[in-house]
């Protein structure tokens, strides 16, 4: 398992199409993707799970990756999170 | 006469067209055959998929990408593989698709209400939306095609769901009425796309109506009048008249230049308090952003904003500008707007005490922080900073030097930014009025803030019934302060712009142009109506009226001479 606490930049947060990029390339995964917000955790490769979550700009989540390729999945997270997630 | 929530401006004369909601009721059943109950569900939604596809295609067409874009978020909730997953699990125990799509909707339905945030919501809204949608084609339901609805029709629905505006025909559909809904819902933000008048959140709507019967509905009070008589029909005509003529005339100077009847050109620029306003501003044909006020960054959280956070936000906004000027307006808290984790202490007069400049010059490395972030967004286009609450001028002094400090801290790192980066004044305080003349000589450029310009001035407060018949930013003393900035600046050749909400009244207009204001800076909404407002002033006739006004003595005098001007 791997893990790593990273900040939302993107200015709605994760909104419908952010969460829906950021669980279409997660679910290329066969790991485990997980969101932890709040104390809470969400299936990262579920857009319904991550909007739920409600994860505004500026919030730090903490992403954590379990099972095969699990390095490559945290890699691309933290990318994706950290330049904004195409907004 | 019935009352809601005007969320669409305009006025639609027409006839009733209830949408009852279909009955989407079924009986659960076991189901022994699961192989053909999964094959029936998948099938479901592929023509989900397809039908929605299809009036994505109809929506673009008729209103825009964006509208288009709720719908196709409604295939990627329905393919969503956990949603989808849960609703297969329940059909592998034996129930029947129907009960599975509802259970599995409606615990996120559940899920998504609970939130109490906005935006999320109204995903909720997304959610019922595909329910019905695969209820329908389950149980085999007939939709009611509103594509079919004759011209002059008033549409009246509980709510109106995406896929329902998908099929309006702006042509023919002349009015909205709905039972639920607000001005920031999905079916308000449609119907102001489609520019259809619409009145939302009116209780019992769908009960009190009857299909045919004729109504009026007023999009900006709200107002829905049921059996109108002669007069009512005449008055509202006229109404409706005057409603489209402006929309055209205003329509007429998008993409034009901001210029007075005499040939003055004037920069019109919008003030916005997020990087995606910015888009609004673009969208409402601003010519840049007067005033990025930056607090948002700071608010709704625990703790402060990184530099590379705030960068973001300030380049996302630069680059949605795509060049256009973009005032900065760096931290201006305290007063009435508290960030607990500074743990600013509670103050007796707040709005005198330890806020914006002043917080921030005692708080340099927070400051740097937000100047240094500034700076390097400056790379990417024409970004100016401005200090708010400025009241002598070593406060000038001491930003600019902290300006200087941050550029070579970046220099250093080999960090691009503009080594021309312009720094101005926020004129807000009746001090900075006073000393306009020694601040125009550091300065690169004033905006006026007539808002706290009128408080500080007056020493009255706007929220305080007992003293508000003194804010106004008529009386004789804001107007001379006013006039005073813009005086003093011109004399020291810097550019001089207001962006408080006086720069957008038209009563103000003659006496900017007369004064001699260079930039307009007003909200989103109201840019093509200063626009137009400006050009019906030559300079000379702004020039007559204005000598007039500054003869007279009192704000009451004042107002009612400028009000038979315009």
């Amino acid at each position: 398992m791997v893990s790593k606490k990273v900040t939302l930049v993107n200015a709605q947060g994760f909104h419908m199409r952010p969460a829906s990029v950021f669980a279409t390339a997660m679910g290329k995964y066969p790991c485990n993707v997980t969101i932890n917000f709040n104390g809470n955790n969400y299936n990262a490769k579920s857009l319904l799970n991550i909007i739920a979550a409600c994860i505004k700009c500026g919030s730090e989540i903490e992403l954590i990756c379990d099972g095969p390729e699990e390095d490559k999945a945290l890699d691309e997270a933290v990318k994706m999170i950290e330049s904004g997630l195409g907004e | 006469m019935l009352k809601g929530i005007g969320a669409s401006d305009g006025i639609g004369i027409g006839r009733v067209m209830i949408i009852v909601e279909q009955s989407l009721e079924y009986t659960p059943k076991q189901v022994t055959d699961i192989d053909a109950e999964l094959e029936r569900y998948r099938s479901a939604v592929d023509k989900f998929c397809e039908n929605t596809m299809e009036q994505a295609d109809n929506i673009r067409k008729s209103t825009g990408e964006k509208e288009a874009e709720i719908l196709l978020g409604h295939i990627a909730i329905i393919r969503d593989p956990f949603m989808g997953g849960e609703i297969e699990n329940l059909i592998k125990a034996q129930q029947c698709a129907e009960s599975a799509v509802e259970q599995i909707c409606k615990m996120f339905i559940d899920m998504f209400s609970a939130t109490g945030d906005d935006l999320t919501m109204q995903r909720a809204t997304d959610v019922k939306d595909i329910r019905d949608g695969l209820l329908s084609i389950l149980l085999g339901i007939q939709e009611v095609k509103i594509s079919d609805a004759p011209a002059g029709t008033v549409l009246v629905a509980k709510e109106v769901t995406p896929s329902m505006t998908a099929g309006i025909n702006k042509d023919n559909i002349v009015g909205i009425i709905t039972e639920t809904g607000s001005q920031t819902s999905h079916s308000a933000i449609l119907a102001r796309a489609l520019e259809i008048p619409a009145v939302l959140s009116v209780p019992n709507a769908v009960s009190s109506l009857s299909s045919g019967e004729q109504v009026i509905v007023d999009g900006k009070s709200g107002d829905v009048i049921t059996a109108p008589n002669e007069e009512q029909v005449e008055e509202y005509s006229a109404k409706r008249e005057a409603f489209l003529r402006e929309r055209r005339e205003l329509e007429s100077l998008r993409g034009k230049k901001t210029l007075s009847a005499s040939g003055e050109e004037y920069e019109l620029f919008c003030n916005i308090g997020t990087p995606k306003d910015a888009t609004k501003a673009v969208e409402a044909d601003g010519e840049g952003v007067g005033l990025f006020r930056t607090e948002f960054l700071f608010m709704d959280r625990s703790s402060l904003p990184t530099e590379d956070e705030q960068f973001e936000a300030y380049k996302q906004a630069s680059l949605i500008l795509k060049g256009k000027p973009l005032i900065i307006r760096t931290l201006d808290i305290g007063g009435d707007k508290d960030i607990p984790y500074l743990g600013l202490a509670k103050e007796e007069n707040p709005f005198m005490g330890f806020r914006a400049i002043r917080y921030c010059l005692k708080n340099r490395d927070m400051f740097k922080s937000q100047i240094k972030a500034i700076l390097r967004a400056s790379a990417f286009s024409d970004i100016r900073i401005m200090f708010p609450l400025i009241t002598a001028v070593e406060e000038l002094r001491q930003g600019k030097e902290l300006v200087e400090e941050a550029k070579n801290d970046l220099r250093a790192s080999d960090i691009d930014f503009d080594e021309n980066i312009q720094v101005g004044v926020m004129t807000e305080t009746a001090a900075s009025g006073v000393i306009a003349d020694i601040l125009a000589k550091e300065a690169d450029f004033f905006s006026i803030g007539t808002n706290d310009l009128t408080g500080y001035t007056m020493a009255a407060d706007r929220g305080n019934g007992d003293v508000s018949y003194l804010y106004s930013p008529f009386q004789p003393s804001v107007l001379r302060m006013i006039r005073r900035i813009i005086r003093n600046a011109r004399e020291n050749n810097i550019p001089v712009g207001m962006c408080g909400e006086a720069a957008a009244n038209p009563m103000m207009i003659p006496l900017l142009i007369s004064f001699g204001l260079t930039e307009f800076s007003v909200s989103a909404p109201s840019v093509l109506r200063v626009r137009k407002n400006i050009s019906k002033w030559t300079k000379e006739e702004a020039d007559a009226v204005t000598e007039k006004v500054m003869a007279m003595t009192t704000e009451a005098e004042i107002t009612a001479y400028l009000n038979t001007v315009i």
